[in-house]
């Protein structure tokens, strides 16, 4: 459980009123890892979305491209949320990090539940990628428009 | 006659003596010019791409020795400074041969491979620094000048 105060500094969390947070809180969960670790690995399934609550990543797509996370509230592994899906793009720590986590299949029932909760987060979230996307090659397009 | 007035006869001590100096120098000749390398190399580079690069080169090798000079060498921030100089020497070398822009992920990959410790938090120092920045096409390269005027994708970089 992670406290709602906590979640609503984070950007994809931010417009969500006080009893979704509370919803929200229950489902989290404080995660670490190591410097060098790989936290993702493209083509595996998605079952965890993370938002970075502190310390630095790299996040990679297959074709050797990459971007780096470095501010708290940095989303990876979203394609938690659409069902059923691989993981995008690998990502790695480069320094240690810790993480607000949510299982991405609770999130998903959560999110299909409550419409008006999952369209603030998945308009977030789309906020987030439309600022990651433009490099991406039209086979990267296709393939997370497949959900992959 | 034989065995050490044989030697002393031939002047074999005069002559193993030279020898061994012979061997020495050439080992300690060979280390200097391979500890210096990297530097020649990345000069040469730097050189051919800009004249006034020697003297801006002298420059700020003057600085950075003076500067490391003050810094208290046994502080742990100057043996990082230092450290970190030398793992973007490290860097900028394997940049060479991969060609900018690079990708991120084959940079960390190759460097790991010839031994570098800690890669990761160390690009990501250099990172936030501004040393590296990313493009939004999401390949990397080292920074020039404008970079730092104006300033890089905020995703991307920055804390």
């Amino acid at each position: 459980m992670i406290p709602i105060d906590e979640l609503k500094k984070y950007e994809i969390l931010a417009e969500l009123d006080p009893a979704e947070l509370k919803f929200l809180s229950a489902m989290a969960e404080a995660t670490q890892a190591r410097e060098g670790e790989v936290l993702i690995q493209a083509g595996l399934p998605a079952r965890t979305l993370y938002i970075l609550q502190e310390g630095d990543l790299m996040v990679a797509f297959p074709d050797g491209r990459a971007i780096t996370l470095h501010k708290p509230g940095g989303v990876v592994g979203w394609s938690a949320l659409v069902s059923p899906a691989g993981y995008t793009a690998s990502v790695t720590c480069l320094t240690d990090c810790t993480f607000v986590t949510f299982s991405g299949s609770e999130l998903l029932r959560l999110v299909q539940r409550n419409v008006a909760m999952g369209t603030k987060i998945m308009r977030n979230i789309s906020k987030v990628l439309s600022r990651r996307l433009p490099f991406l090659q039209e086979k990267d397009r296709q393939r997370l428009r497949k959900g992959r | 006659m034989g065995g050490f007035s044989a030697i002393s006869a031939g002047n074999g001590w005069l002559i193993a003596a030279m020898g061994i100096s012979v061997v020495f120098f050439g080992l300690a000749s060979l280390a200097f010019i391979i500890t210096y390398f990297p530097r020649a190399i990345r000069w040469w580079n730097d050189h051919a791409k800009s004249p006034k690069y020697t003297v801006q080169l002298l420059r700020s090798l003057f600085s950075q020795r003076n500067r490391k000079a003050t810094i208290s060498a046994d502080t742990r921030e100057g043996h990082e400074s230092g450290e970190l100089d030398d793992v973007e020497e490290a860097l900028r070398l394997i940049t060479a041969h991969m060609k900018e822009p690079f990708k991120l992920p084959r940079l960390i990959e190759v460097a790991e491979q010839r031994g570098l410790a800690r890669v990761h938090s160390k690009i990501n120092r250099l990172l936030v620094k501004g040393t590296m920045v990313g493009g939004a096409d999401g390949l990397f390269r080292w920074a020039t000048p404008n970079d730092r005027k104006e300033g890089v994708n905020s995703e991307t970089v920055s804390k």
